[in-house]
């Protein structure tokens, strides 16, 4: 008995022992690790990464010269079937020419307790898949076999890229938990890299340096006087410096998707990296990008660039016309870019480079983005105005803190005339000066000026899109409404509705707005400025509508704001993680008059308030005012920032709160 | 030198000639005005012929000339092409005309996109397909698209669809169909009816119609399109696929070719598993026991994973590769649960049919391979237990939404048989709610609630179960989102799969539910239950309609009213009997303070016309705005 005791005393230390030093090896899955049943710090997860490790290495290749292999280890726990996808990995790759990566994948295995024991299921070759996705990327798919609750999975890919430039992004974060994320860069001293950690947890740094050696072999075909030839094997030995820096995260969260969030990758921890520099033994260093102006330099003369914005013959005959007897930069300014937004189309393509050049897509009548936007600035100079290109990250690609080219994927034109910039963008249709696509608003831009200098510009709009409605209705006996809409809007919020009605038919249009306005019925519609951009874009009708009023024990109560009323928090989360992203201020004003039947009298106005939000950030007006039988009510809410970052947050929801409750007070009306 | 010059001439002239033959053609100036009214496009001309040569080989040309109105215009011109090992694509090309009829552009072969077709779910597949990717530099402007593409499957003949998609006027539609004699074609129309739609030829070896002059439709909503618009369906009753020759006459026939051919030497499983499964089984004897016992192991032991390649787009992946992989798709985990209830003597057979939540038959009147989906039948007594092998959640034989009330196919060896699957009845899809709420002196709202969910009504919640905390917050505050500041305090769930119930309990509250005006309060009764779905005012509707599912709801609420405050206004009981449904709510005024409110909402399914729909939106307006009813207090 005693000898048992000790036995199972034994095998609980062990336990006890393994389970503090987890093995971060492929292969050596414990039985803690399949045992677990939830995640212990986060039960919900569905999976978690238990360890990932990439290692990034330069190294040479005989005859094709340095390349990046990036080899990466991962086990996963699955703890739910709603996890299951997690025993799918896919992983894209480059495939045009010379150009091409490699990737393969190995040691995958899935992990099982069965009655205590370890069972171990291997992915073989009918679980491996490669596509073609299109002409330049491929995808290779692994899908695991034997995968339940509970079960862990392993795998080991690697890629091979010649593409030195730009090494994978690496992300720590993941949505599901990651327990441990490590990533190990070695670099050969003939390389600097430019690296940036973004995300809110920073991993641990370490640098190391050790001292290395490259063989080169090379060969040489000597032919003697004799004629006979001898071939001589060289082998050189270089000695080099290599850099090791580890990154390590620990003990990450799952990140989760938020409403009115720019770009959640933008708070995911990951490592970013470019290649700045080249210093090969016996040459002179070269430079590609150290600092911003080194980036758009490099970029600026790419061909696909800075000579682009160069060319004039292609569209000088046609512009002068354009141009002709306009003398204010604004007169130029609008017919340049009409011209453009009528010539070029489009294509949905993004990219600050030239894919078929500006005289293609001219030719054309479609293009990129940086054939309208390159082709829009060359115009802009041509037309005597100090116009320059400006190099922007969308939305979806997310920003950027640190230089590097990529972290650029698109072009507009920006004119300076002293410390004022005016930004333009003529791939959308109802863009205009300084209203500018959803996308493109996207914290900084950098301006590059002829002289290859640059700065940067904020590209999030200052000035407020104003929404004005002013309504004039009676309410009679009935409490059945009859009045008159008109609803003016301005800058984005009149850009954004001209991309909304655009080609529906006015019928729909109406039937639409009738729907989601408690069913009103709309007479006399009728729209202004739909065409001419710069100014605001006019709606107004005439309604009748049947239960806006509540007529309940002889009583007629009514919202004054009607259907416009918001009537729910778009903020429902108690807290909130990332910044709330509006894209651009606004302010929402109505203006409203009320008749009240004859024979009536108001019983309940509500009272006037001013709200404010962490000083001018948000304001809320509603003043009410009643006069004879007329009621005027003003309401207006004011967002004064793009951006409301997350320690506000608490502070925004109850704002809404509030602005709810008071647009949803309602007017009690009685006989008299 | 001379030579070239003279050749350099007459191709010259030829292009000249060509140049010229091509002015005018199409020109929008030609389409009706009927024809341009709602419509984004028009289809000037979509003529498809297709030759069956013989049963290894089918061809078919399309031309298509599509005038483009505007961007929502633009998928009308449907520019692509699907290919695989069996399917190539012999041609296509593209001209893009300006309203005259001048050619803008042409658009070969190798300017379409070339891409994989893996989308959704599917983690592998051989599929392709190649597209038109154009940006329209004007509108509008006309698109003649012409391919040709060879397949050696003839066991889906493409079906003729003269109207493709709402807001598209069609000129012309044309079909000419040629086939040998002896393959047994065959044809079944549907929806003819109302359109100027003509049978040109129907001899032994040929079929040709012609559409002319449909008008664009609107959408409305509660109808499909397969039920207005028309089409033409078509078959062989000798076909190949995938290079399995096969023969169907009648679906009998049709069931023992797929059982023979296709499904034969599939389910082949290891001595081992064999002797897992006896011993897992034991000595239970009653096979719907024994199955219960098989479909939680499956459940457990696999998952869903679909890779379709070659004939494995039809074949099931082989019972032991599931066995051993414990992945597979619709086909290969039906299959496989049929090889493990075969070793212990319970006798089931695959079932071919469409799932959709759209409820969808296999059009018993055309033998043919159809549906999209696969699931097994067990006998049972004179019935059959259904199910669903690629959900690891599904309760033993629950149907839900995607695989209830349809006709499907059963395959049994001996051929096969069209069955109606189970239908989930108005009454039993049921939702039971009992719960209390109070409302303090400001207006806060805290209370309890349990919610029961049966029937068709199951599928919507179960899901919740094992959804994250951030996803059950959603469903909720959408759910309840009359209740501005909810808050959740307790959630629990208890999903019983034996009786196919699942129950919601809730601890909520919600500060300032009622609003407070001067002296008086207001709030609607009727906190946890408000019918919210609105439904659309159209003008004119052209269109019947369907509401698919019937169902139930039942709540039962007592009101805690503040202490200090009266009653100064108390909705009345409203009752509302129509065709579609039944809506009745009562209060009960127990006390000073305590109210009990209770309202039932039964909803009828049905298939109504086109003229009675404002009655049917009259009706649920009539129960969303007393839904909303409101209770006055006022302070004493």
């Amino acid at each position: 008995m005693r000898f048992k005791f000790l036995i199972a005393a034994i095998i609980l230390f062990s336990v006890v022992f393994s389970s503090k030093a987890q093995d971060f090896r492929l292969g050596k899955v414990s039985i803690e690790e399949l045992n677990e049943k939830v995640h212990p710090k986060d039960s919900s997860a569905v999976a978690a990464v238990l360890f990932e490790k990439a290692e990034n290495r330069l190294i040479y290749n005989q005859g094709s010269g340095f390349e990046i292999e990036l080899v990466v280890k991962a086990r996963i726990k699955i703890y739910k079937k709603e996890g299951y996808k997690w025993a799918n990995k896919a992983f894209r790759y480059y495939l045009v020419n010379n150009m091409r990566e490699k990737i393969s994948f190995s040691e995958a295995v899935t992990y099982n307790l069965v009655d205590g024991k370890i069972e171990k299921t291997k992915l073989k070759n009918d679980g491996e898949f490669d596509e073609v996705i299109n002409k330049y990327w491929g995808q290779k798919k692994i899908t695991m076999p034997n995968v339940k609750e509970g079960s862990i999975i392993e795998y080991e890919y690697s890629l091979h890229s010649p593409n030195i430039g730009n090494p994978r992004d690496w992300y720590f974060q993941s949505d599901i938990p990651v327990n441990r994320s490590e990533y190990i860069n070695y670099v050969p001293e003939y390389f600097v890299f430019n690296t940036n950690v973004k995300g809110f947890i920073r991993p641990e740094i370490t640098v190391a340096k050790s001292n290395k050696m490259l063989t080169i072999n090379s060969k040489e075909r000597v032919v003697s006087r004799m004629g006979a030839a001898t071939t001589n094997f060289n082998s050189d030995n270089i000695n080099y410096i290599e850099t090791r820096t580890t990154y390590l995260a620990e003990n990450m969260p799952a990140i989760k998707e938020e409403a009115f969030v720019n770009n959640v990758r933008n708070y995911t921890t990951s490592l970013e990296q470019e290649l700045s520099m080249t210093k090969f033994p016996n040459a002179m260093p070269k430079m590609y990008s150290t600092d911003w102006d080194a980036v758009v330099k490099t970029i600026y003369e790419y061909d696909d660039f800075g000579p682009e914005l160069n060319k004039t013959g292609y569209f000088e005959d046609d512009l002068k016309a354009v141009i002709a007897g306009l003398n204010t930069q604004d007169e130029k300014i609008n017919a340049i870019l009409k011209f453009v937004k009528s010539t070029v189309k489009w294509n949905d393509y993004y990219g600050y480079s030239c894919n078929d050049g500006v005289r293609k897509a001219y030719k054309d009548k479609t293009g990129n983005i940086a054939e309208i936007n390159l082709m829009l600035t060359a115009m802009l100079r041509y037309a005597g105005l100090n116009a320059n290109p400006v190099l922007v990250s969308t939305r979806s690609n997310g920003i950027s803190f640190f230089p590097n080219r990529t972290a650029f994927n698109y072009v507009i034109a920006a004119i300076e005339n002293g410390n004022d910039v005016i930004l333009l963008d003529a791939s959308d249709p109802f863009s205009t000066p300084d209203v500018l696509p959803f996308r493109t608003l996207n914290w900084l831009g950098r301006l590059i000026r002829k002289d290859g200098t640059s700065m940067p510009v904020d590209l999030m709009p200052k000035k407020a899109s104003v929404e004005l409605k002013t309504m004039l209705y009676s309410v009679n006996d009935k409490g059945e409404v009859l009045g008159k809409l008109r609803n003016q809007k301005t800058a984005h919020n009149a850009m954004l509705f001209r991309g909304e009605i655009k080609d529906i038919k006015e019928d729909a249009y109406l039937e639409k707005l009738e729907n989601t306005n408690s069913k009103i019925e709309i007479k006399e519609y009728s729209l202004q400025n739909e065409k001419d951009f710069n100014l605001p874009v006019i709606e107004s009708y005439s309604f009748v509508g049947n239960n806006l009023s509540e007529l309940i024990g002889g009583k007629i109560y009514i919202n004054p704001m009607l259907f416009f009323a918001r009537k729910q928090n778009p903020f429902k989360q108690e807290n909130r993680e990332y910044p709330v992203d509006y894209g651009f201020p606004f302010q929402d004003k109505y203006a409203i008059n009320i008749q009240i039947p004859e024979g009536f009298k108001v019983e309940n106005l509500p009272q006037s308030i001013t709200l404010t939000m962490n000083g001018d950030l948000g304001v809320f007006k509603y003043l009410a005012n009643l006069q004879g039988n007329t009621i005027q009510i003003s309401v207006s809410n004011q967002i004064n920032s793009s951006i409301v970052l997350s320690q506000d947050y608490v502070a925004l929801k109850s704002y809404y709160q509030k602005m709810i409750e008071k647009q949803n007070e309602k007017i009690v009306i009685v006989k008299i | 030198m001379k030579i070239r010059i003279l050749q350099f001439a007459i191709f010259l002239m030829f292009f000249g000639f060509k140049l010229q033959a091509q002015k005018n053609e199409f020109p929008v100036s030609l389409i009706a005005d009927s024809l341009k009214e709602n419509a984004n496009a028009v289809v000037r001309l979509n003529q498809i012929d297709v030759i069956i040569s013989s049963q290894r080989s089918m061809n078919v040309k399309t031309k298509r000339v599509i005038t483009v109105f505007n961007e929502n215009g633009l998928s009308a011109v449907d520019a692509f092409e699907n290919y695989d090992k069996t399917t190539s694509v012999k041609n296509v090309e593209v001209r893009v005309i300006d309203p005259l009829g001048n050619e803008i552009k042409k658009i070969k072969r190798k300017d379409f996109k070339d891409v994989s077709a893996i989308s959704g779910s599917t983690l592998f597949s051989d599929a392709r397909y190649i597209y038109l990717d154009y940006t329209p530099t004007q509108y509008p402007f006309t698109v003649i698209y012409d391919s040709e593409v060879e397949n050696s499957n003839t066991a889906f003949i493409p079906g003729w669809f003269p109207v493709k998609d709402y807001l598209v006027g069609v000129e012309q539609s044309i079909l000419n169909v040629t086939y040998p004699n002896n393959l047994g074609f065959k044809k079944k129309e549907f929806n003819f009816k109302g359109f100027n739609i003509q049978k040109t030829t129907d001899t032994s070896t040929q079929l040709s119609y012609k559409a002319t002059g449909i008008l664009a439709q609107k959408q409305e909503p509660y109808c499909a399109v397969s039920v207005i618009f028309p089409r033409l369906l078509m078959g062989l009753e000798s076909f190949n696929l995938e290079g399995e020759d096969g023969t169907a006459k009648s679906w009998n026939e049709f069931g023992k070719w797929y059982y023979d051919e296709i499904l034969k030497g599939t389910t082949q499983l290891s001595p081992e598993t064999v002797a897992k499964i006896k011993t897992l089984v034991g000595n239970e004897t009653d096979p719907i026991k024994k199955a219960k016992l098989i479909y939680d192991y499956v459940q457990k032991k696999t998952r869903y994973v679909s890779i379709q390649v070659g004939i494995g787009g039809w074949k099931p992946m082989l019972a032991d590769d599931v066995d051993r992989l414990g992945y597979g798709d619709c086909k290969a985990l039906t299959n496989y649960t049929r090889a493990l209830l075969d070793v212990v003597g319970v006798p089931s057979y695959n079932t071919i049919l469409y799932g959709d939540p759209y409820k969808r038959n296999i059009e018993t009147d055309f033998v043919s391979i159809q549906g999209n989906h696969m699931i097994l039948a067990i006998p049972n007594g004179n019935d059959y237990i259904w199910l669903e092998c690629t959900s690891q959640d599904d309760p033993f034989g629950y149907q839900g939404k995607f695989t209830d009330d349809r006709t499907v196919l059963v395959i049994k060896p001996t051929g096969g048989e069209i069955v109606q699957t189970k239908i989930y009845e108005d009454k039993g899809n049921l939702q039971n709610s009992k719960g209390a709420y109070s409302i303090d002196e400001q207006g806060n709202l805290s209370g309890r609630i349990t919610i029961a969910s049966e029937g068709s009504q199951y599928s919507n919640k179960a899901s919740l179960e094992n959804s994250q905390p951030n996803e059950k917050e959603t469903h909720y505050k959408e759910y309840w989102s009359n209740i501005n500041n909810l808050k959740l305090a307790k959630i629990n769930f208890s999903n019983d799969k034996e009786k196919i119930a699942f129950v919601e309990s809730l601890d909520v509250n919600a500060n300032n539910y009622a609003s407070i005006s001067g002296a008086k309060m207001i709030f609607p009764l009727n906190a946890y239950n408000q019918f919210s779905g609105s439904v659309k005012r159209i003008r004119n509707r052209k269109n019947p309609f369907e509401i698919q599912r019937g169902y139930v709801d039942v709540d039962e609420v007592e009101v805690v009213l503040p202490f200090g405050f009266a009653i100064e206004f108390l909705p009345s009981n409203f009752e509302s009997n129509s065709k579609f449904g039944d809506y009745k709510t009562e209060i009960i005024k127990k006390d000073a303070t305590h109210l009990v409110y209770k309202r039932t909402l039964y909803i009828h399914k049905g298939f109504y016309p086109n003229t009675e729909y404002d009655q049917y939106r009259l009706f649920m307006e009539q129960v969303s705005r007393n839904d909303n009813a409101k209770i006055i207090l006022t302070k004493i």
